[in-house]
């Protein structure tokens, strides 16, 4: 019930907040807090500006001489890493790599995650709550635990049928699917709580189906958890690099984390292309990031029963 | 249309708490009937049933001429009306109401149809295209009723749907749904906790207790005539009056007496009472039956000193003590009373009802 009460305060209270907004103490806290959001910015600005400048201002002066001079922008070290087109140690061909093992996570954890919570919330078996307690106890494994014996379970079904689990995306997938579900599954089960039973009553009613019931009453009233979940997810497997190094190794394909870890070894020469490696390694959760947050919707539930 | 017949309808729970023992009721095809009693007494879960929300443990429901026992909710032709009212959030009141429809596979064009029906009905048609969100409490049970309006079912199924509605809503909703069963001509159960609701709404009342039937009747059914000591108190507002008197049969005459209370019966209570061979009755009388002044003739007589009297407008609600007791009566407000003053309330015989007090069973000619 507190996730439907959280949702709908929002709604109820905004003449409330709107008179609130005016009081002086309202505006020293906003000028704080963005003091406090431009000094975390300023790696990131700076990081942004030495993508664009040439590789070879990096040892003749700061970044912060492009607010004088704002000529020596350029996108010549973007041209320089594109250049090298989809081979593979590129940064394209990361690119790539790290879209296909992140996008495939991202949905199978929230789509399973979402599946499960459902089961775990309305359907009718016994030991629900057991097999929802084992799940959370799983959340406190970590990842690290599982990678020798994993990465040799998968050497010996490569070795027993021939699937090349070890060394390949697909392998990297599974592995991260199954560390993202605990949490996933956790995720969803609190969120899908505080959904009224007597909506899934009704829809029984109605004459809804198991399966209708959740794709048209659950899945839509749980659409802020699901993109939440989204969003982490997508950003934890972007950023993920230990899993990749191990799971990868002697795979031709790298992810961009990979491909950033690797510039690092020739760090003195190398700064145009970390700082732009790492600028396009940020554009794409930010884009994700803006793409779901309209869903983050707020109040849906207000509404649902009284 | 089609009628609802419980047969020896059992709830029991896991933890073994019966929840409904045994209820027997034949609803026919086109009655308004409600499930009344205290909370936690059943009624809620015998509704359950009948929607099949809720397993049955033994016994059988069945609608029109088939046993539903172990039909899914959706083929039973029902509709269902929830307390919380239960609709749903992400969509429109449009889709609320033809959410049930487009499940059915119904054509396009009858939904329309339908839907827009039921709002005229319902004056809803200014909100369709809004989410529940928007509307006010009033607004969203008119949409849970249009839901179920939509529908056409053999039978309406509504759990307390007016509970969340304040007190002029609720007396205007009230009158609606029972112009909307006039209209519909459909079966209806109706729970409630509100005797008034049940009285003013139901061709008949089921009042049940702790999972049991205590009886079933029309509204005017259960006022004279109550069956025990709990249909009595639980009918009729302030409740029913209830004192335990002695039975004193010597010669040919029955007197009843206590100290403040004198009662002299009318001849048929007199012959139940020598046959009863009881020491002991609990007589029941209501208060707006009381009258302050003597009346001639047989009848009850109490000397009560007054309490506490609340003014109602046309009338007055007064608390009195007499030994041990506490008595409301509603008498006239011209009548002239005041606070400590002691008063003299009567009633006539036949106003009168005589339960046993062991069992709280009426005390009545053997059928």
């Amino acid at each position: 019930m507190s996730a439907v009460r959280a949702a709908s305060l929002p709604a109820t209270s905004t003449p409330r907040k709107r008179r609130v907004r005016l009081r002086p103490s309202r505006i020293v806290v906003n000028v704080v807090l963005a003091a406090i959001a431009i000094f975390w910015l300023v790696p990131a600005i700076g990081l942004a500006i030495i993508s664009l400048r040439p590789e070879s201002a990096f040892d003749q002066s700061g970044w912060w001489t492009v607010l004088t001079a704002p000529a020596q922008l350029t996108f010549s070290n973007y041209q320089a890493l594109f250049a090298q087109g989809f081979k593979p140690g590129g940064v394209l061909d990361s690119l790539t790599t790290s879209l296909a093992i992140t996008i495939p996570v991202t949905i199978l954890v929230t789509v399973i995650s979402s599946l499960s919570a459902y089961s775990l919330v309305f359907g009718r078996w016994r030991g629900r709550t057991l097999v929802f307690l084992l799940i959370v106890a799983m959340l406190v494994l970590p990842l690290q635990m599982a990678l020798i014996p994993v990465a040799s379970l998968y050497s010996a079904i490569g070795s027993a049928t021939g699937f090349k689990l070890f060394g390949s995306v697909i392998g990297t997938i599974i592995f991260h699917v199954a560390f993202g579900l605990p949490f996933g599954i956790f995720l969803m089960r609190n969120f899908y709580t505080g959904i009224p039973h007597d909506l899934l009553e009704a829809g029984r009613i109605d004459g809804a189906g198991e399966w209708t019931l959740f794709r048209r009453v659950v899945l839509p009233l749980g659409l802020p958890a699901a993109a939440s979940l989204a969003i982490f997810q997508f950003i934890w497997v972007w950023n993920d690099l230990l899993v990749s190094l191990i799971f990868l190794t002697g795979n031709t394909h790298q992810t961009l984390t990979l491909f950033l870890y690797g510039q690092t070894r020739f760090l003195a020469s190398n700064y145009w292309i970390i700082a732009t490696g790492g600028m396009i390694s940020i554009v794409i959760p930010l884009i994700v990031f803006f793409a779901f947050q309209r869903f983050f919707v707020r109040g849906v539930l207000a509404g649902a029963v009284k | 249309m089609s009628g609802v017949v419980l047969d020896d309808l059992t709830k029991r729970y896991d933890g073994g708490a019966l929840a409904v023992n045994k209820l027997n009721l034949d609803i026919k095809d086109g009655e308004f009937v409600c499930l009344v009693g205290p909370s936690g007494c059943g009624k809620t879960t015998a509704l359950r049933m009948i929607a099949g929300l809720e397993d049955i443990t033994s016994g059988e429901v069945r609608i029109g001429d088939r046993v539903v026992n172990n039909l899914p909710p959706r083929d039973r032709d029902i509709a269902m009306v929830f307390q919380s009212y239960a609709l749903y959030p992400h969509m429109s009141v449009r889709d609320n109401m033809a959410f049930g429809l487009q499940l059915r596979k119904t054509p396009k064009a009858d939904i329309d149809k339908a839907v827009v029906d039921a709002a005229r009905i319902l004056d809803l048609e200014r909100f369709l295209d809004r989410k529940p969100g928007q509307l006010s409490g009033g607004q969203r049970q008119r949409v849970a009723l249009g839901r179920a309006i939509v529908r056409d079912p053999a039978v309406f199924l509504m759990d307390e749907p007016l509970s969340n509605l304040d007190a002029k809503l609720r007396v205007q909703t009230r009158a609606e749904i029972a112009r909307m069963h006039t209209r519909l001509e459909a079966t209806m159960i109706y729970v409630t906790h509100d005797q008034v609701e049940a009285m003013t709404m139901g061709d008949r009342i089921a009042v049940i207790n702790e999972g049991v039937l205590q009886q079933a009747g029309s509204p005017k059914e259960l006022y004279e005539l109550p069956q025990n000591r709990f249909v009595a108190g639980f009918i009729g507002s302030p409740s029913m009056n209830f004192v335990e008197v002695k039975v004193d049969v010597s010669g040919g005459t029955v007197k009843l007496s206590e100290e403040g209370v004198e009662l002299i019966p009318d001849d048929v209570q007199s012959a139940l009472l020598r046959d009863s061979g009881l020491e002991k009755v609990i007589v029941g009388f209501r208060p707006e039956h009381l009258i302050a002044g003597v009346p001639p003739g047989p009848g009850l007589r109490i000397t009560a000193a007054i309490d506490v009297i609340e003014f109602l407008g046309n009338d007055q609600l007064i608390h009195g003590i007499t030994e041990g007791h506490d008595i409301v009566a509603i008498v006239n407000a011209d009548t002239e009373l005041s606070v400590g003053e002691s008063v003299v309330l009567s009633t006539e015989p036949r106003r009168l009802h005589l339960f046993n007090p062991t069992t709280g069973e009426r005390i009545a000619k053997a059928a």
